[in-house]
């Protein structure tokens, strides 16, 4: 089956490593190979991105450079490196001027960009590389009465132009991933709104109410869990719920697709780090069959 | 009607234009901000908006269409778009905002105007390579080796410093 390279960006590893041992152990079983990229840097998202667009171009660019030696395309786990890869990959694919600029600072390391690298979101690689006959196959322990909602990041999803995963105003990856499982997709207003992470080193207080609002609307659905695919809406969405004056009794669990799905095709809780979620999921692993 | 870009040049009800808008227009990102006919679907869609009255989309591109450069340059607002694309997606013209507050970022930027959390944020990853280098304590560390995974992140350094070198000479990002 596949191989990809795996570009960890920054705030996986760190912040919510439980998302990476999850990502590696759910595709493993899947039967897709990954290879963690080394002497990578951070792709330029938001910040580097907002300064310079030759900079951005060769900090995103030299990822792509680094895969392309290893004649790997790349898998990126997070919405922000997803989106900033394949943004510089369009801008490197069609501006041949920036194109050479970015290449003249990999020549050192004998790196070059030539376009024969792809980059995908984890979401694709359900949809495109396992499918989802493979995965209602591969479902042992099926979950049951449980009702879960979806974020899928805005990052991951828009520009459609760009980056291809899913219908920018309507996505339903994670939604049918969810109803294969066993459990109940929800919708509820505002599905594709942002989490409001962006907003949390600019404006703490405006990126905690767009959170918030998000919360509130899974609430009033009342659903038992919410399933992203994106490091940074994550642990947004987990830690808005922490704020002064919110019972806790009302929080949603958070937990990434691979958490969500590697119980349910029979992988051990502990290779999935559920222990470290900070809004313990455990109601929802409560409603999985018995394992056969 | 054939839209030559001469025409849309030229000042009229639907297409203003400014010195401003033109400078917009001819850096990456921004070649659309013409287009804008001004009907607030991005400030409708717009959730930093809900949450915070200073921040106005569609009234901070009628204030590039009109020429107001010294205060968009100057001001906050262009760096509270969280990029999330919402208005972009809904967008009827196909304005992008994101795209042209991008535009206005990068000219305030060689201008030496960068909001204090760009700076120290960009600076951060161009002397590290990545982001979080502080905030890797031993701690996660044995999260992480409990978890079978990797404990050295590999990360590389240098070649933030050729960027930091080329593209940051002046102290812009300190």
């Amino acid at each position: 089956m596949r191989e990809f390279a795996l570009y960890l960006g920054c705030t996986t590893p760190v912040r919510l490593p439980q998302y990476e041992a999850s990502v590696k152990a759910v595709l493993e079983k899947f039967g897709i190979e990954l290879t963690t990229m080394k002497d990578a840097n951070c792709c330029g998202a938001q910040y580097v991105e907002s300064l310079s667009r030759p900079a951005f171009a060769a900090l995103s660019g030299r990822i792509l450079a680094l895969a392309e030696r290893e004649g790997l395309d790349i898998l990126a786990i997070c919405g922000a490196c997803s989106g900033s890869l394949k943004t510089v990959k369009h801008e490197l694919d069609s501006d041949r001027y920036l194109r050479s600029e970015v290449n003249d600072l990999l020549k050192d390391e004998d790196l070059e960009y030539t376009g024969n690298v792809h980059v995908k979101h984890l979401l694709q690689i359900f949809q495109e590389d396992i499918g989802y006959n493979a995965i209602e196959e591969a479902i042992v322990r099926p979950y049951k009465g449980i009702r879960l909602a979806a974020h899928y990041g805005c990052h991951v999803t828009r520009p459609y132009e760009i980056v291809q995963v899913d219908d920018p105003e309507n996505p339903t990856i994670i939604d049918r991933i969810i109803e294969i499982a066993g459990a109940t997709a929800v919708d509820y207003v505002g599905k594709t709104r942002c989490c409001g992470g962006p907003m949390l080193a600019v404006d703490e207080p405006v990126a905690n109410k767009i959170g918030m609002e998000k919360i509130e609307n899974l609430q009033n659905v009342g659903v038992q869990g919410l399933v992203t695919a994106c490091v940074f809406c994550e642990i947004q969405l987990t830690q808005v719920q922490f704020g002064e004056g919110l019972d806790p009794k009302n929080r949603v669990p958070v937990l990434s697709l691979p958490q969500f799905l590697g119980p349910a095709i029979g992988i051990d809780m502990n290779a999935l780090g559920t222990y470290l979620n900070k809004i313990p999921p455990d109601n929802i692993f409560a409603s999985l069959a018995e394992a056969k | 009607m054939v839209e030559t870009k001469g025409e849309l040049k030229q000042p009229s009800l639907h297409h203003p234009s400014s010195d401003f808008s033109e400078e917009i227009a001819n850096e990456p990102g921004g070649e659309d901000i013409t287009k804008c006919i001004q009907c607030g679907m991005c400030t409708a869609s717009c959730l930093v908006a809900k949450y915070t009255d200073r921040y106005r989309p569609r009234r901070l591109i009628q204030k590039i269409l009109l020429g107001k450069r010294e205060e968009v340059l100057n001001s906050e607002l262009p760096w509270l778009c969280m990029t999330c694309r919402l208005c972009e997606e809904r967008c009827q013209e196909g304005v992008s905002l994101p795209e042209i507050f991008g535009a206005v970022r990068k000219i305030a930027a060689r201008e030496g105007k960068i909001p204090n959390v760009f700076k120290s944020t960009a600076s951060l990853v161009l002397k590290d390579g990545w982001m979080l280098k502080d905030t890797y304590t031993d701690f996660i560390e044995d999260d992480r080796d409990d978890l079978g995974l990797d404990t050295d992140l590999n990360w590389d350094d240098d070649f933030v410093k050729k960027i930091k070198k080329k593209y940051f000479k002046e102290d812009k990002t300190r």
